[in-house]
């Protein structure tokens, strides 16, 4: 009985664990680098000035299309964009991004959304 | 020398259990001894659930043992496993440019051989508790990514057995899994973690 109960707290620790571990920013629906739209979820905006080493993102007409920490703007016919406030929060996709401010799509008003500097 | 030592442990063994199997067939129901119930050779099928994630494979498991008795408490416990995953592609490059797989826990494929020990404990009525410790190596795939590799994972676990034939029981099991693999497109060596839960039939032989 005493081994069934170490084997029962052995299983809990593991699938904490592995719950756990989920929690990153990054993708492959939205913010992974790429090449080629083989590389992403469903879509790569390919390196250029505005998504340096390029990003993935999925396409959308509206906020609620987009995962958490990213909003749908009005670029490239409507893609989700990494949320920012300051220069600060684009750092984790690398040196060259920036916070600027974009269209909404499927609202009104601005956002502030990570893009190439 | 060490390969002398478990040539004799194995003989020994294998004496001892055909010699108990002997007496057993006089008092088969009488609370015999483990080995009256087990006997010195067996085999097993079962079938389960095998839970991953990241590179870690999960998903249908099926599995096939082989039983030699090595002492009174104890049996080599010789697995052959295969587990079929879905998932689709979980892949990606993050902004480091570093290869990252996030797969689901029931995701991949596997093809998986392992050797082990499984130590029966007293029987609490009709229920044999045992605890098994193994090692083994698997072929891992996740096709949709294009990633394979090879992993070495250790198992720990348990299980009980109920006897429902003096040739046949009924085994219920959970082991976890953790260890390491190699995989390729840049992967290099990750970590295996999991576990699995299966249930089945062994069958003692002759």
């Amino acid at each position: 009985m005493r081994t069934a109960h170490a084997i029962g707290i052995v299983l809990v620790v593991i699938v904490g664990g592995l719950v756990a571990c989920g929690g990153d920013r990054i993708s492959r629906e939205v913010g992974a680098r790429c090449d080629r739209t083989a590389d992403c979820a469903d879509r790569c905006l390919t390196s250029s000035g505005d998504y340096p080493d390029g990003f993935c993102t999925i396409d959308c007409t509206d906020l609620r299309e987009c995962p958490d920490d990213s909003e749908c703007v009005a670029r490239e016919g409507g893609v989700c964009l990494m949320f920012c406030r300051e220069n600060a929060d684009c750092e984790f996709l690398g040196p060259s991004w920036v916070c600027r401010e974009e269209d909404l799509r499927g609202g009104t008003g601005k956002v502030g959304v990570c893009l190439g500097s | 020398m060490s390969r002398l030592v478990i040539v004799a442990i194995l003989a020994c063994s294998a004496g001892l259990a055909a010699a108990e199997e002997t007496t057993v067939v006089e008092d088969t129901d009488a609370s015999g001894t483990i080995a009256d119930e087990i006997g010195d050779q067996g085999i097993g099928a079962a079938v389960g659930i095998a839970a991953g994630g990241r590179v870690t494979p999960g998903g249908l498991r099926i599995a096939g043992d082989y039983l030699y008795q090595l002492s009174s408490e104890d049996w080599f416990d010789g697995t052959a496993s295969f587990t079929f995953g879905g998932g689709g592609a979980a892949c990606y490059r993050d902004r480091m440019d570093l290869v990252v797989c996030n797969h689901g826990f029931t995701d991949g494929g596997a093809i998986e051989i392992t050797a082990g020990v499984r130590r029966m404990f007293a029987s609490q009525g009709k229920y044999r508790p045992f605890a098994r410790a193994g090692v083994g190596v698997a072929i891992v795939r996740f096709g949709d990514d294009d990633v394979s590799g090879l992993a070495f994972p250790l198992h720990l676990g348990g299980g009980v057995r109920v006897a429902v034939d003096p040739r046949v029981a009924v085994v219920a099991q959970g082991e976890v899994v953790a260890g390491f693999g190699r995989f390729n497109r840049g992967l290099g060596w990750e970590p295996q973690l999991g576990f699995a839960l299966t249930a089945g039939a062994e069958f003692r032989l002759p």
